[in-house]
């Protein structure tokens, strides 16, 4: 199996190093030019694998611990895994991205002379490449590379070319230098680790809560500029659904922070962030819908499915329509205008003066109150509900956990990891059941919706699988409503009870 | 790691070539691919020019000490390595009698870590290796060329396998046809009627496979638009289907 070693060599030339190898029985061969593009998702999701996916000229390698090659039929850079050719490479790229899309991180150029050496029979015994003239932004490398495959069962001659690179003055690169592409990445400045939304950031438990709200408004508004042009240009649901839930913990903190932002701040920021956020959610309904098909339709019959087609293809366009009207919002003016006014206001310290009547006490203690007066209405609402109660009812209640959970996340700088971990751990169960009550309602609403749009002269099979799909999301739907007392009194329990009490005596205070 | 072979009980039906050739379409997919030539002629090692030669011989390989991983080789396709066969594989099924049948399931194990694929190249005959061989693999790629009597050893096949215990899946595909023959397509349409699972890629018989044993190389290195290197990088993508079907 193909793995290797690269050597760097730092010296102006190469033309030593390519006659040392000709008189060691090496065939170095002419140049090529190599076109490489260094491939990873936003978030990085490749890098965190501990794998290097690039695309050489038509050849796909995703190298880690092992070196693995594809070449790809498709001229074009896979967007997606299933670009490509079915087999063990896309089960593994699969894995790795789930529905993330792949984005092009580098490119650079490079001249390749491949470096053999045969046996008597023909065979390759020793096998590397001589990299030189790395050409990428901002510049060229001045350095050269040799790659050396390993080439299992003949490992002495590859051996005899390493010591050769050697003495010619390279010097293999380490665990620090990385790859080449990583070297590449470096002097661009791009960090392979990718883009994290990560809600919470460092707080002081006794800093004026303003300047902690603040803080935590600024990382959210940051969230959401960093998802605007994914979204906008469809590159995978993630951006969508992270903006979304941007938009939303903002709101979310700007509600909490009633008594600390100055009021016409908090306005301000209500009312825009609730514009952006309720166009977002029709394309979030629609792409879950499109990612949880195969899972809704999975205990229906082959027919069933495809009597289907025309349904999911008026979902799919009913999501392009919907991703359009949101696309067109964020390009906006008024959006563009809001959001960049929105973090300069957020970037400065407020005086506290400007503020509510909260926002010069200690951040901690706004919090920690805030978290209280959360759970006490999720309680409230959630032993309020009966088998009668409405769905709506049940949708408010997931918000209310919604709500808590974000002052959970957002405010995590003041929590201590383990307690607020077990918390949440309690919560997620509740929010699961209450998630998916709300999908399956959603969603047979929007079935509804499909079938009233499709066009005259459907098969009148499609309608009866339509049937068939909304009794079994309906089933699901129920069995969520069925389960939800079951949950919500795992919830109100006393273990719940004191794993908030411990995790609020744990607040830095 | 997916095990597969190339097997038929009748010789002469282009096994060799199937596996030197979907080891390499699979490689080039992606897969990190270990041919295993069990067959003592060697003609597998030999189309990737690697030396037919076990260090111990076969004996040792398969002993209770035995391993694959000092006897692999690369072969000059990226992602592809070989486990060359040697003449003393002659006696496989006598060393094979001394330990139990799923020695060779045990021995492919031991390597699973390091390939998605193993694609054993047998040698034709109902024996105690190719029982071994049943044990061992996920699914046996069955070359079947457009004849009676290649059909009707698909049909001992199917008849000696429905008495095993854990059976592999039996994919057999038409190898060898001459679409300008009647009897050819006729007995290839009367093989898809028959056996449901006939992958739908068939392997015509051109002259760019005879080749093989001149550039000693897979078909695809060196006439990769002819219509043999289609065929078996469409037969690859028919069997990648079947093992990754949701990937």
């Amino acid at each position: 199996m193909r793995s290797g070693s690269t050597f760097i060599g730092t010296d102006a030339g190469t033309e030593q190093l390519i006659t040392a190898l000709r008189a060691g029985g090496f065939d170095v061969g002419p140049p090529t030019t190599v076109a490489t593009t260094v491939l990873d998702t936003f978030d990085g999701r490749v890098h965190r694998a501990g794998l290097r996916l690039t695309r050489r000229n038509a050849v796909l390698v995703l190298a880690g611990r092992e070196v693995v090659t594809v070449e790809v039929a498709s001229p074009a850079v896979p967007r997606v895994a299933t670009d490509l050719p079915p087999g063990p490479f896309r089960s593994r790229l699969a894995e790795v991205l789930d529905v993330r899309a792949l984005l092009v991180l580098a490119t650079f150029t490079s001249r390749e002379h491949p470096i053999v050496r045969r046996n008597s029979d023909g065979k390759v015994v020793a096998s590397a490449s001589l990299v030189e003239r790395v050409e990428a932004p901002p510049g060229p490398l001045g350095e050269w590379f040799v790659v050396v495959d390993d080439v299992t069962g003949y490992d002495r001659r590859s051996s005899d070319l390493g010591a050769l690179v050697v003495a010619a003055g390279a010097r293999p690169l380490d665990d620090d230098d990385g790859t080449i592409a990583d070297i590449v990445l470096r002097a661009a400045g791009v960090d392979p680790a990718g883009h994290h939304d990560d809600p919470s950031v460092p707080l002081d438990a006794d800093e004026p809560a303003l300047d902690g709200f603040r803080l935590v408004l600024a990382n959210l508004a940051a969230s959401i500029v960093a998802n605007v042009a994914g979204t906008i240009d469809d590159i995978d649901s993630e951006f969508l659904h992270d903006l979304r839930v941007a938009v939303r913990r903002s709101r979310s903190v700007v509600g909490h922070g009633r008594h600390v932002l100055p009021a016409d701040l908090g306005e301000w920021g209500a009312n825009e962030l609730k514009s952006i956020g309720t166009l977002t959610g029709p394309p979030r309904d629609l792409d879950v819908y499109v990612l949880e098909w195969d899972d809704y339709v999975g205990g229906l019959g082959a027919d069933v499915v495809r009597a289907l087609q025309p349904v999911r293809d008026q979902l799919e366009s009913s999501r392009a329509a919907a991703y359009d009207d949101l696309a067109g919002m964020l390009r906006s003016d008024a959006v563009t205008r809001f959001l960049r006014q929105w973090q300069g206001r957020l970037a400065a310290p407020i005086d506290p003066a400007l503020g509510g009547r909260d926002a010069a006490r200690p951040l901690a203690a706004v919090v920690r109150r805030r978290i209280d007066k959360a759970q006490s209405r999720l309680l409230d609402h959630g032993r309020a509900i009966t088998a009668a109660t409405p769905a709506e009812e049940v949708h408010e209640l997931r918000k209310d956990a919604k709500k808590l959970r974000y002052l959970l996340e957002c405010f995590g700088g003041l929590l201590p990891d383990d307690d607020r971990t077990a918390f949440v751990k309690r919560l997620k169960a509740l929010q699961d059941n209450l998630g998916e009550h709300q999908d399956a309602e959603v969603h047979v609403a929007e079935l509804r919706q499909a079938v009233a749009e499709l066009p005259t002269g459907t098969a009148p099979t499609t309608f009866v699988a339509v049937g068939q799909l909304i009794e079994q999301l309906d089933a699901r739907r129920q069995a969520a409503r069925d389960e939800f007392a079951e949950r919500f009194t795992a919830y109100d329990s006393p273990k719940t009870h004191r794993a908030l009490a411990r995790l609020l005596d744990g607040m830095t205070a | 790691m997916k095990v597969l072979a190339t097997y038929s009980i009748k010789g002469g039906v282009g096994k060799t070539t199937a596996a030197v050739n979907l080891a390499y379409e699979a490689s080039r997919t992606g897969a990190r691919v270990l041919l295993w030539d069990l067959d003592p002629q060697g003609a597998a090692t030999f189309f990737v020019r690697v030396e037919p030669a076990l260090k111990g011989g076969a004996d040792r390989l398969v002993s209770a000490r035995g391993a694959l991983d000092g006897h692999v080789r690369a072969t000059d396709v990226p992602g592809l390595d070989v486990l060359p066969a040697d003449f003393s594989l002659r006696h496989l099924d006598l060393h094979l009698d001394q330990s139990s049948t799923d020695r060779l399931a045990v021995l492919l194990d031991a390597v699973a870590p390091a390939y998605d694929v193993a694609l054993l190249d047998c040698p034709p005959g109902i024996t105690l290796t190719s029982e071994s061989v049943f044990v061992a693999a996920d699914a046996l790629l069955v070359p079947t060329i457009p004849s009676t009597l290649s059909a009707r050893t698909l049909e001992q096949l199917r008849t000696f396998l429905d008495g095993a215990a854990d059976p592999p899946d039996v994919l057999p595909f038409v190898s060898m046809i001459d679409r300008r023959r009647t009897v050819h397509r006729d007995v290839a349409a009367a093989l898809a009627t028959e056996w449901p699972d006939l992958l739908p890629t068939q392997v015509p018989s051109v002259a760019a496979v005879e080749r093989m044993g001149v550039a000693r190389a897979p078909l695809g290195t060196y006439a990769p638009s002819s219509r043999g290197a289609v065929a078996f990088r469409n037969l690859w993508a028919d069997i990648a289907a079947h093992l990754w079907p949701t990937a």
